[in-house]
């Protein structure tokens, strides 16, 4: 699985929200564009804190790992059943 | 028990698990961290009785994740190394660093699904965990600083105090 981050040009608005939330600093801004760029790709994460708090929806991530929604998931709810 | 029974059964006692959290938390303030952490380190301690020794932190983590994996925790983490940084593990003045992501984490879940803050006690019960899981295994003091608790991954900083 090889992450891949995308911002889209058009829909940012260089609002700074996602260099401010990002914990790896994977954003900067290119102050002559007014746009937030990824600078360090290499260090997302996948938190997606950064698309879950874009106002114009402009980030997206690929390929990455989404949670399990545990409480949904037979096969966790199976393995924790010795706990209940 | 059914396993749509055994989902049910445990989707309440998330919800039972966060409710009680959030109530201390509103109740007794941070000492409800205090006492979460302690259960954790109490829990860590014990889940890694019989666990092999080391002094190597990279080795001590895999052996926590074989603890956690083992007792079929859904606490599964993994170092991660910033692109500054040379290697995975950063000594400094208060000891050895790692950084590590926490993806599948029952509580990181369970807090957004219904509503409760994150980084509060049952966060610090993780960190209990661990740091009674190192205590057990490198015999060694250790902190776990939340960094980042994001929607899908978490982003803490481990440091393991040097030995006295």
């Amino acid at each position: 699985m090889s992450l891949e981050l995308t911002v889209n040009e058009q829909s940012c608005r260089g609002c700074e929200l996602c260099i401010d939330i990002c914990p790896t600093k994977v954003f900067d801004l290119d102050s002559e564009k007014r746009l937030c760029v990824i600078k360090h790709p290499e260090d997302c994460i996948a938190c997606l804190s950064c698309a879950y708090i874009c106002p114009s929806n402009a980030i997206t991530h690929t390929d990455y790992h989404a949670v399990k929604n545990f409480y949904r998931d037979a096969e966790f709810c199976k393995r924790m059943g010795k706990y209940l | 028990m059914e396993i749509s029974d055994k989902r049910l059964a445990l989707q309440d006692a998330m919800v039972f698990l966060g409710a009680i959290a959030s109530g201390t938390e509103q109740a007794i303030g941070e000492s409800a961290n205090s006492i979460s952490y302690l259960a954790g380190v109490n829990l860590g301690k014990k889940m890694s009785e019989g666990v092999a020794h080391t002094s190597d932190i990279q080795e001590a983590l895999e052996l926590t994740r074989m603890v956690l994996e083992k007792n079929d925790y859904l606490w599964l983490f993994e170092t991660f190394k910033p692109h500054d940084q040379e290697s995975i593990v950063k000594e400094n003045e208060a000891g050895t660093e790692v950084m590590l992501v926490f993806r599948d984490c029952m509580i990181r879940q369970s807090l957004f699904r219904f509503g409760h803050v994150q980084k509060g006690s049952l966060c610090n019960m993780m960190y209990g965990f661990f740091a009674g899981a190192l205590q057990n295994i490198m015999s060694r003091e250790s902190s776990l600083e939340i960094i980042h608790a994001g929607e899908n991954a978490c982003y803490k900083k481990l440091i393991v105090r040097r030995a006295e």
